[in-house]
Parts: C-alpha cells; sequence; structure tokens
C-alpha cells in the first residue's frame, strides 16, 4: 500500500530524505543491504549435481540390473567360498553390469548436463547500473546494490531497477508488457490512482522497460519482494509435470521389469523343480534378468531425443529438457501469448479512411504485402498531416536500417505513423524541414488532439497550414467540410454516417483510431511572421477539413495465420491467453485464425439476430471470449464446460493466476497443453503446462527458467515445426523400440531351452550385453533419422491414454512373431555350428551336465572323438558368436522392416536413410572385428566362425523381410479388419 | 481370439517346419563317418584312469578301503583289453607304422590289438591291486581319440612325467609299459565309432614306483611328438594331464 502514501510518511518508513533530494545515508542504506540482502531475483533452487547423478544411476532397469550384478557377485563369492577358483565369469559379468549401468548414466547425466548449460548461456552477465542519490550525491551503482528507500533517477531506455514509488515525473511511459501483457506504454505519474498498486500509475515495476521520459522516486521493494519476484516465486512453487514421453517409457520400463522378474522367477523355480542347485537356479535368474532386459533401450531413445533437439536447435527451437521434444508432437492444445508470440509487438498502420473507402496498409514485417491505391489527392493531404503532425523522429545514424527495424524516440502510434509515412512518402525528416513549424500543441488527454501549424513549402504561397491528429470524434466535432478525392465537400449528415460506420468498422476490428484533418489559413489573416499562441490559441480549430482516419494495430506476424491453420489441421487447439483488452484479442484472434471464418460468439449471434445475449443457445456460437473479469467469477466446472463448449476461445484481461487456471483446466479435459509467453507473468503457467515454450529475444529470465523450450526468433510458426518433429520422433521412437526389443526374445530363449532341454549354452551373458549395447546401438539410433510415413500434420494427436509408446500390438508382434522367428535362426545356426564340428542335434539334448564338468576331459562326441573341457568351452564360445551372427542378420533384416510401420519399405525408399545404410555396415564391420580380431576368444569369448555360418540365418532374415511386407500390405488394404487391429504397431 | 490362436498356431508351425527342413538340409550334408570339421577337437587332450571324480588320487596303502575303489575302476576300465578278447576281435598289426585302411568310408575297419599283458607289472594280471596295496601305484594314460589324427607324424608319441611344481626328488622314479612309454604307431588313424567298432585307446602306463609318500605329490605327464601342444595355460588338458598323487603309508 506503499502508493496510498504521502511523500512524508514515505520518508518517515524507510529514513529517506526526498524534499531535499539527499536521498539515503549510505550507512543506512549499507545496513538495509545487509538486512534485505541484494537487489536481484533468486536463482530457483537447482537439484544438486549429485542427486542428478544417483538418480541417473536408480531407474527401474538400472536397479534390476544392480540386482542381476549382486547375483553374480554372490555366486562368485559363493564359489571362492567353496574353494572354486576356475572359472571368474560371474565376477567379469558382475563388472560388466555395473559397468553397463554406470557408463549409461553418465551418459544420460551428461545428455542432462549439456542442456542446463544451453540455459546458463542465455543469462545476462552485465550487470544492471541505476542511478541513486545517496547523501545528497548521485551515484552510478549496481541495481543490485539498492535498498528500499533509496531515491533513483530513470529514464527513457532505462530498465527500472526495483519497485519503485513514483515521486516526480516527466512524460515517463513504461512498458508493462512481461508483467501484464499489456502492450501499450502505461503512464507513470505521481498521483495515485488505483487502490491496487498493480493498476495505480505511481508505481512503476521491477524490470520494467522506461520507454520514455524521466521520473523519479523512491524504492520500496527490492529482489524478492518485488511484484516480479513475487510471481516467479509462485512460479516455481508449480510442481513440474511428467512429460507424458516420461510416463510411456516408466510404463513400459514396469512392464519390462515385470516381464523379466516373472520370467526369471518362473525359471528359477522351473530350475530347482527340475533339481538344480540353488545357486545355480539363482544365476539362472540372473542370466534371464540380462537377456530379457533392453540394456541399451534407454541409451537410444535419449540419443534419438537429443538429435531431434538438435535439429530443432537449428530450426531455432532450443530444448531444455530433452524429454520435451517428444511432448511438443503430442500437444493437444497450445495456449499463446499474444503480444509478441502471435504479434510483432510494435504498432503498425492497418488500414485508412479516406474518400469514403476502407484501404489496407501493409502491415508484414518486412513490407512485401500489397499496398493501396495512392493516387488520390486525399490521400496526399492525409499523408501531409500525418508527416507533419507528428513529433516522433528517427534516431540519428540510421539510414542504413529497413524502416520497420529503425529505432524511434516517441510513442508507439506516433513511431507507427511515422515509420508509415516514411515508408510511403520517403524521407519524412526533409519533408518536415520544408514544411517549417510554426507552433505546436502536443497531445494532452483533456483536449484529445494534437495540432501543429506549417509554412508551406513553396515561399510564394503566403498561407499557412494547420494540421491535426486526434480522437476521431473530437476531430470530426471541429471539422466543417471533408475532403473526398481532393474535393472539399461539406460535412452533411451522410458523410457524418459514412464517418460513423467507418469508425466503427475499425475499431470492430480492435484498432486504434485516430482521426485527421487540416486547414490552409486565410493568409490575410495570418500573414508570415504572424505570431501564434498555443495558450490563447489565436487561430481557428474548429471549421476545419476532414482528411481521414487511420487505424493501427499490434499486427500479427506473417507466419502466424499459416502455423495457426496447421495447428488446425494437425488437430491442435490454439486458445489465445492475453492481458490485452478483448476487442483487441478478439481481432488478433479473427486475424490469425483463431477464430476462424464464419464462426461467431454469443454475442455475435446475439446482434445478427437482434436478440439479448440470454437467449441465444451457447452451442450454436464455435467462439467464445472470456475476459478476466468474468473468469473471476466462474467455477472451475464452468470454465471446463465452456472448454469443451466452444472450440474457439480467446481470453483476454487475463491474470497470472488466471492463466494458470486455464491451463489446468485444459489439462483436466486430457488435453496436452503447450503454453508460449515472453513475460514474468507467463511464468506460472510455462510451468504447470505440459511443455512450456518461452521467447528467446524478448522473454524475460523468469519465462525462460520456468519454459522447458526456447523460441530463439519468437515465431509462434517455429512451434509448428516443433510438434512435427515432436510426432515424428514418438512415431520413430516406436520404431527404434520395436527394434530393440526384438531381439530380447533370442537372446532369452538360449537360456529356456539350456535349462529346459540342457543343450549346450547357446549364447552367453557378455554376448547378449554385446548386441544390447555394441552393436544394435547404432541401427536403433538410426531409425530417429527415418522420414515420416505419411503426413503426420494431418493427424490428430495422439490420445495419451489410447496411443502408447508401447502397445500390446508392439509388443506381440516383436516377441512372439519376428523374435520367435530370430530365435529359430539362432538355432538353426547353432546346430549347424554344433553338427559340423561332431556334436549332432540329437546328442546335444541332455548333454549339458557332461558338456560342464570340467573334470571330465575325453567327452565323447557323434563321431566318437573326444573332446577336453577347454575344447568344448571354445566349442560353445563358437556357438555364442554363431548365435550372435544369426541375431545380428537377422536385426538386419529387422531394421529394414522396422523403417516402416505401414507402408512397404520399397515405397519409403530402400536407401533413403543413409544414416541407416551406413549403421548396417557399421554393425557388419563390428559383427566381423568381434569374431576375427585375435585375443576375442579368451576376453570376450568370440570365436572366428565359419564363412557358412554368417550365410545360414539369411534364409531366416529374407523369411522376417517377406513376412513383414506381407503384413503390411494386409494393414494397408484392409484398414479396420482383424489383420490391421492384431497386426499393427 | 480364436482367430488369433489359429494364427500363431500356423506361424509357429510354418516357423517349425521351416527349422525342421533347415536342420534336415544339414544332416543330409553331414557324413556319418567323418566330421565336416576336425579344428576344435585336435591337437589330442590326455585323460588318465584310474578317475573317479577328480584328479587328486589319494589312498592309505594301510586302510584297503581307500585304494579299492581304484583297483576296481582300472579292472573294470581295462576289461576291454583282456588278451582273449583283442585276440578274438582285433587283428594283429606290423608295428611301428599307420595302420591306413583304404576302401570305402562305410566299409567297417579292422583295429589292432592292444593286449592288457603289454602293461606288464600294471596289467594287474600278476599284482591284482596294481600297485595300490604296496604303495606303488599305476596309473593308465590315454590320449584322446580323433578321426584320422595322425600323431607325431611318423615318429611315436612318448610320454613323459615331472613334477609338476616343488620338490623335484618326491618323484625319483616312473616306469613306463609299454616300450619306454609311447603310442605305438599302429592304432592310428582312428576311424570313428561307426566303422571302428572294435578300437580300443592305446595306453601307457605310468608306474610310480618311488613317490614321497604322507604328501600331495603334483604330477605332470605330458605328451612329446610333433604335432603335439602340451602348452595351452587355458587348457591344461590338451597334451597333457596334471594330478596329484598322495600316499599315506
Amino acid at each position: 500500500d506503499d502508493h496510498q502514501l504521502s511523500v512524508e510518511d514515505l520518508e518517515l518508513k524507510y529514513q529517506t530524505n526526498v524534499t531535499k533530494v539527499r536521498g539515503m545515508n549510505s550507512t543506512v542504506a549499507g545496513e538495509i543491504l545487509l538486512r534485505d540482502g541484494p537487489n536481484e531475483l533468486k536463482p530457483p533452487k537447482g537439484t544438486p549435481e549429485y542427486v542428478k547423478f544417483a538418480r541417473q544411476l536408480a531407474g527401474g532397469l538400472q536397479c534390476l540390473m544392480w540386482v542381476a550384478a549382486a547375483i553374480c557377485l554372490i555366486a562368485f563369492g559363493i564359489q571362492c567360498g567353496q574353494g572354486d577358483l576356475t572359472s571368474a565369469d560371474n565376477l567379469y559379468l558382475a563388472i560388466a553390469l555395473i559397468a553397463v549401468v554406470v557408463v549409461t548414466g553418465c551418459f544420460g547425466y551428461y545428455q542432462e548436463f549439456k542442456s542446463t548449460n544451453i540455459i546458463a548461456s542465455f543469462k545476462n552477465l552485465v550487470p544492471q547500473q541505476a542511478t541513486v542519490i545517496r547523501d545528497g550525491d548521485k551515484f552510478q551503482i549496481n541495481a543490485n546494490q539498492l535498498v528500499v528507500g533509496d531515491l533513483v533517477e530513470i529514464k527513457g531506455g532505462d530498465r527500472v531497477p526495483a519497485d519503485i514509488r513514483i515521486i516526480t515525473a516527466q512524460g515517463c511511459k513504461v512498458d508493462n508488457s512481461s508483467l501484464t501483457g499489456e502492450s501499450e506504454p502505461q503512464t507513470r505519474a505521481p498521483e495515485c490512482t488505483h487502490e491496487s498498486p498493480l493498476e495505480t500509475r505511481n508505481i512503476a515495476f521491477f524490470s520494467t522497460m522506461c520507454l520514455e521520459g524521466t521520473a523519479t522516486g523512491i524504492i520500496v521493494n527490492t529482489g524478492d519482494r518485488t511484484i516480479i519476484g513475487r510471481i516467479a516465486s509462485l512460479a516455481s512453487g508449480v510442481e513440474n509435470e511428467k512429460t507424458p514421453i516420461a510416463i510411456e517409457i516408466e510404463h513400459f520400463v514396469d512392464i519390462i521389469a515385470g516381464l523379466a522378474i516373472f520370467f526369471g522367477g518362473t525359471f528359477f523355480i522351473v530350475a530347482m523343480v527340475i533339481g538344480y542347485p540353488f545357486l545355480k537356479a539363482m544365476v539362472f535368474f540372473m542370466a534371464i534378468v540380462v537377456a530379457y532386459v533392453p540394456e541399451g533401450l534407454l541409451a537410444t531413445v535419449t540419443v534419438c531425443l537429443s538429435l531431434t533437439a538438435k535439429r530443432l536447435a537449428r530450426k531455432n527451437c532450443v530444448v531444455k529438457n530433452l524429454e520435451a521434444v517428444e511432448t511438443l508432437g503430442s500437444t493437444s492444445v497450445i495456449c499463446s501469448d499474444k503480444t509478441g508470440t502471435l504479434t510483432q509487438n510494435r504498432m503498425t498502420v492497418s488500414h485508412l479512411w479516406f474518400d469514403n473507402q476502407i484501404h489496407t496498409a501493409d502491415t508484414t514485417e518486412d513490407q512485401s504485402g500489397q499496398s493501396f491505391d495512392q493516387s488520390s489527392e486525399t490521400w496526399r493531404a492525409l499523408c501531409k498531416i500525418v508527416s507533419l503532425c507528428n513529433r516522433a523522429f528517427f534516431k540519428s545514424g540510421q539510414d542504413n536500417v529497413p524502416v520497420p527495424k529503425r529505432i524511434v524516440i516517441g510513442d508507439a502510434s506516433e513511431t507507427a505513423l511515422l515509420k508509415f509515412s516514411e515508408i510511403t512518402l520517403g524521407n519524412v525528416m526533409e519533408y518536415r524541414e520544408r514544411y517549417k513549424k510554426a507552433c505546436e500543441i502536443p497531445f494532452n488527454s483533456t483536449n484529445k488532439f494534437q495540432l501543429s501549424i506549417h509554412e508551406l513549402e513553396d515561399p510564394r504561397d503566403p498561407r499557412y497550414l494547420l494540421v491535426m491528429k486526434g480522437a476521431p470524434e473530437r476531430i470530426l466535432e471541429r471539422c466543417a467540410t471533408i475532403m473526398i478525392k481532393g474535393q472539399e465537400l461539406p460535412l452533411d449528415e451522410q458523410w457524418k454516417e459514412a464517418f460513423q460506420t467507418a469508425y466503427m468498422d475499425l475499431g470492430g476490428l480492435g484498432e486504434r483510431v485516430l482521426g485527421f484533418c487540416h486547414l490552409y489559413l486565410d493568409p490575410g489573416q495570418f500573414p508570415r511572421g504572424f505570431a501564434f499562441d498555443t495558450e490563447d490559441m489565436n487561430f481557428p480549430t474548429s471549421g476545419l477539413c476532414f482528411a481521414g482516419l487511420i487505424s493501427m494495430i499490434d499486427p500479427p506476424r506473417a507466419t502466424v495465420p499459416d502455423a495457426v491453420m496447421k495447428c488446425r489441421t494437425a488437430g491442435i487447439r490454439v486458445i489465445m491467453v492475453t492481458g490485452d483488452h478483448p476487442i483487441t484479442a478478439k481481432a488478433i484472434a479473427a486475424s490469425v485464425g483463431i477464430i476462424s471464418e464464419g464462426s461467431e460468439t454469443v454475442e455475435d449471434i446475439a446482434a445478427r439476430m437482434r436478440i439479448p445475449v440470454e437467449q441465444v443457445n451457447k452451442r450454436e456460437a464455435r467462439a467464445c471470449v472470456v475476459n478476466g473479469g468474468q473468469l473471476k467469477d466462474m467455477e472451475t466446472e464452468e470454465l471446463v464446460e465452456i472448454l469443451k463448449m466452444h472450440p474457439e476461445m480467446v481470453f483476454a484481461r487475463t491474470s497470472p493466476q488466471q492463466k494458470l487456471i486455464i491451463v489446468e483446466s485444459c489439462q483436466k479435459l486430457g488435453a496436452i497443453v503447450a503454453v508460449t509467453g515472453d513475460g514474468v507473468n507467463d511464468s506460472p503457467a510455462l510451468k504447470k503446462a505440459d511443455i512450456g515454450v518461452a521467447m528467446g529475444i524478448a522473454g524475460s529470465d523468469a519465462a525462460k527458467n520456468a519454459a522447458d523450450m526456447i523460441l530463439l526468433d519468437d515465431n509462434f510458426a517455429s512451434i509448428v515445426t516443433g510438434v512435427e518433429q515432436g510426432r515424428l520422433i514418438f512415431d520413430n521412437l516406436k520404431k527404434s523400440i520395436a527394434y530393440t526389443l526384438t531381439k530380447n526374445i533370442p537372446e532369452l530363449t538360449p537360456y529356456l531351452i539350456y535349462i529346459t532341454v540342457s543343450v549346450p549354452l547357446p549364447l552367453g551373458c557378455i554376448t547378449i550385453l554385446f548386441i544390447e549395447l555394441c552393436t544394435d546401438i547404432f541401427p536403433s539410433v538410426s531409425l530417429a533419422y527415418e522420414k515420416a510415413e505419411s503426413d503426420i500434420m494431418h493427424l490428430k494427436p495422439r490420445n495419451p491414454r489410447r496411443d502408447r509408446l508401447v502397445n500390446e500390438a508392439l509388443a506381440v508382434y516383436s516377441y512372439f512373431q519376428i523374435g520367435a522367428i530370430q530365435s529359430f535362426a539362432g538355432f538353426t545356426d547353432y546346430f549347424t555350428a554344433m553338427a559340423q564340428e561332431g556334436w549332432f542335434p540329437l546328442l546335444c539334448v541332455g548333454l549339458r551336465a557332461q558338456w560342464e564338468n570340467d573334470h571330465l576331459q575325453d567327452l565323447q562326441d557323434s563321431y566318437g572323438q573326444e573332446w577336453t573341457f577347454g575344447q568344448r568351452l571354445y566349442q560353445e564360445y563358437t556357438c555364442y558368436t554363431v548365435f550372435f551372427i544369426s541375431i545380428e542378420m537377422c536385426q538386419i533384416s529387422d531394421v529394414l522392416i522396422r523403417k516402416t510401420r505401414r507402408l512397404s519399405v520399397f515405397q519409403q525408399g530402400f536407401f533413403r536413410n543413409k544414416i541407416l545404410v551406413i549403421a548396417i555396415v557399421f554393425q557388419l564391420c563390428l559383427g566381423c572385428f568381434l569374431c576375427y580380431c585375435p585375443g576375442m576368444p579368451n576376453i570376450f569369448n568370440f570365436m572366428p566362425i565359419r564363412f557358412q555360418w554368417w550365410l545360414v540365418p539369411l534364409p531366416y532374415g529374407i523369411l522376417i523381410f517377406v513376412y513383414d511386407e506381407i503384413r503390411k500390405l494386409g494393414v494397408r488394404r484392409h484398414p479396420g479388419s482383424w489383420w490391421d487391429k492384431e497386426l499393427y504397431y | 481370439a480364436g482367430l488369433i490362436l489359429l494364427f500363431y498356431l500356423i506361424l509357429y508351425m510354418f516357423l517349425a517346419g521351416m527349422f525342421s527342413f533347415c536342420i534336415y538340409g544339414l544332416l543330409l550334408t553331414l557324413s556319418p563317418y567323418t566330421p565336416t570339421y576336425r579344428d576344435r577337437v585336435s591337437p589330442p587332450g590326455v585323460m588318465i584312469r584310474p578317475y573317479l571324480h577328480g584328479f587328486t588320487i589319494a589312498f592309505n596303502v594301510s586302510e584297503p578301503s581307500t585304494w579299492t575303489p581304484y583297483v576296481n575302476s582300472m579292472h573294470h576300465f581295462l576289461q576291454a583289453y583282456d588278451d582273449n578278447i583283442q585276440e578274438e576281435k582285433n587283428i594283429e598289426c606290423p608295428a611301428g607304422q599307420y595302420f591306413v585302411q583304404d576302401g570305402a568310408e562305410s566299409k567297417e575297419k579292422k583295429a589292432c590289438q592292444f593286449k592288457r599283458s603289454q602293461l606288464q607289472n600294471c596289467s594287474g594280471i600278476e599284482d591284482p591291486t596294481f600297485g595300490y596295496s604296496t604303495g606303488q601305484p599305476c596309473i593308465l594314460l590315454k590320449m584322446n581319440r580323433i578321426i584320422g589324427y595322425r600323431p607325431g607324424y611318423g615318429t611315436p608319441v612318448s610320454v613323459n612325467c615331472a613334477i609338476q611344481k616343488g620338490n623335484e626328488s618326491a618323484l625319483k622314479s616312473v616306469d613306463f609299459y609299454p616300450g619306454n612309454g609311447t603310442f605305438d604307431l599302429m592304432y592310428y588313424p582312428y576311424y570313428g565309432k561307426l566303422t571302428h567298432v572294435n578300437y580300443t585307446s592305446p595306453l601307457v602306463a605310468l608306474h610310480f614306483t618311488d613317490v614321497k609318500k604322507n604328501d600331495f605329490v603334483p604330477i605332470q605327464c605330458r605328451l612329446n611328438g610333433e604335432g603335439i601342444v602340451n602348452n595351452v595355460t587355458n587348457d591344461r588338458f590338451l597334451g597333457r594331464i596334471i594330478f596329484t598323487l598322495s600316499i599315506g603309508m
């Protein structure tokens, strides 16, 4: 309530001196600084680094791996205790498992660390300076040293250093758009005009910009106690929602972990029943867990997401949180801020009315649009008024800068008019010099007009020209004639009505309208050198000639309507949430397509049918504009109801708290909500949203901190790119996961057969880890580069409850069909390798106990040859390698079929995805390296294998390919059929 | 649901069929007489008898119950080598050269006689306890069979034994039968169990006549000959064998 206190009370309250302009005592200021802390926003508390790292090590799958490693260690310990030192396999495996967890953990941590660093680079490191008066002297000090009670000066171009109660002001205007969303500059003056501190004119807020004028004031709040600081802390109180992809992955990890334990447990019991010793059964359990858990999956997902994040960064979307990439893809509602996101955040002349006709000006950012007909005499007159009756001017030295980008000193409307005339007329500064100004009356709120009197360019013409602009109705009052096609016609009722219609039309567009008129003064009455007196107004201010109306608006960005349209076709609802006036908001919403053509609000229908608003059937209205006042009286259910009823919504005059409520209501409807915003006022909603999108240029630090994603070019259209990429990555992750899951079955079946049929082990744990973490990683990542199969931007956003990342069809198809084929391939190759070395398939059955007896040094094979244990072990490694190669060969086929889920691979293009081709080659090279690198047998249990064993799995690989093509053909030909339901994932 | 079960039934039947077909095709390519590859099984490994449950032969001379299992095992193993059985089933071959039998692969192959009596003191004929009752145990050494393998490439493979590690004096003397501990060339090559039905692996008997008593004596016996590998660290039974004698008095 500091704004309601008198200056004297304030002096007393804050022990300062304003009247004598002495400011505070610097020692007192020092004490207060110690008490209150520096004047800056405390950064939100981050999670400590070690907690972040620990989190990476303690995921669902990781825990399972820890358990497996522990079992290995226990098994090794018991073996040691029994004095059996022959094999350290269990120890190796434990070390390998721990290494896998730690390495993938480090990798995840690094990814997170990197994305955090992107944000750190945004922080402005240059300390802000402020002019403060202490002990009667002016100082420039760092703004963070300011304390309550300090007397500070601000001027145009400064950032307000704290919440300031204005004491004196000269034409001071501030931009509160980051706080309230209002794009119009607000006047600041010493008088208290409103009981709410947010509305009153005598408080300037921390971090807002002072646009023009000067002011002095007392600091009443610093740091986190400022209005901005309080909003920022509101944001930090909002819980971070889990991203949909995180939920998906968790859901899927739960299933995997559950199944792994189920399988492991079942076979543990089976093994115990069959009569294996407890320790052996435990090791089986561990091996099944290792075989079944897709160790490389989380790394794959992370890499896929970060690849997309990188791709997005090139398109000006910087992603802070990797998972946010996909969230954008599943977004079904975008709550967009208006100012700066949908609009250009600068006033621009949009319409003109002269010659009884509305002309449209070019409002595009780069002035590429169509211009109107400029041949009329009236236009020339109007243009003259616009150029002359204007106090704004360009900052010097900007001749090479394109006009829309030049910096102008002056208020927003005058800036707009200046730029408009500069573009249409040419050099305005020089033009003004030719028409020397004799006198001028600036705009004030009582007159509501601005006037100036100029000499004419032609020295032989002694007349003066009076030009005037202002509120249209006031201007019209002063006019007696109207200029139509260069002719001055009397302003009769007919013309007045024409004026009214035009004024209403333009006002209805949410535009700010100004009227323009002029008068050539009688040279007899006002000869050259006449002393004009602005106080007495010794010149006519009525009976003028009306030239036209010009309306201005903060125009939408050129790319936005298209982007909104794309969102619409992509099934995404765009809701505008702004602090601006309802009429302006509605007009912008209509012009960018948020309210589509032909959609009406309840009020529109009422006006059209000439019935009271209450009688209108609300369901008929597609569009709805709700303002903050209405919102305040609404229950949450009511809001949800409204959101359900009207597909096209605009919220105007909303407060930060209300934005939060709107986002929550959308989420209650089951929508995945993206919120865009730039101001501090947006940060709570940004945080609450499933994905917060902040603006990189206009955005405040608080908004960027709260957001998950930052648009570097502040362009709404970039969001559409983000949505597209997000959807693509969802599809591609699905393919990637399907690919990764498939091989778990051929990894698992060897153990099941080993335990139940007692054949020599076909595939070892270490080999499984190599498949998971070495050879198959690159191909699964390469699927992230796959092009979309169809126009994903014409589909509805996925239903987070129904369209899961990993659904039943995907798992079943991967596991029990493709996985099964791969298992058969592996066993075929296994039996081939065994038989060709002397062990016929039937002999292998039941051989396990003898095979693994390390005392049995003369075990006979099918031919009667005798094998030592060491020889058998190498033979076993050969089998591992053969099985490994079989899985690899089938996985090559698998990655090819995973390129598409519906289309034929031939339609998608076999070699279109270059990365995938490289990945396959890489996979083969890696396989060769593992097989044929010397030393491998004793380190990683890989043996050099014969060439034909590479070929044995080929028929199965071809089968996989052909089978999947048949599946896809069926899915394409018979959508909705039984086949489609069961086999489309 | 029924439809999907039927679908899976057909799919798996098809897969099983394809698998069987592949295995059938594989078996067609295999010869029943000679393995496709023999690289994993050669060079040969070595095994000893008696073999009960490990490579430690521990007994106490004064307690027959500690060594009778070994003796029984030896007798059981040597049954096939009884002179009359050998004479009845196998032929006498010229010593000192490989017994190569040409002709069809499927033709039954003859085997050369290896008579138990050739083991002399370790034959168990004169001393049915194979020296265990006197603290001078016999151990039989056997080279693993490999089809077509010709050990020594013309020179018979011989056996020598030494203390694996520790005091050399613990093993003072070993006698080898037959003939200084060599595997005669006539027993090779081996033609596989299908055609070489009555084949009996040649043996070398090690008679440990003077071993340190009441101690664990680790002994390593190696094959020596061309093409024999006996120093691989990973496989301690390749071309050599390590066992421990512990003879209590």
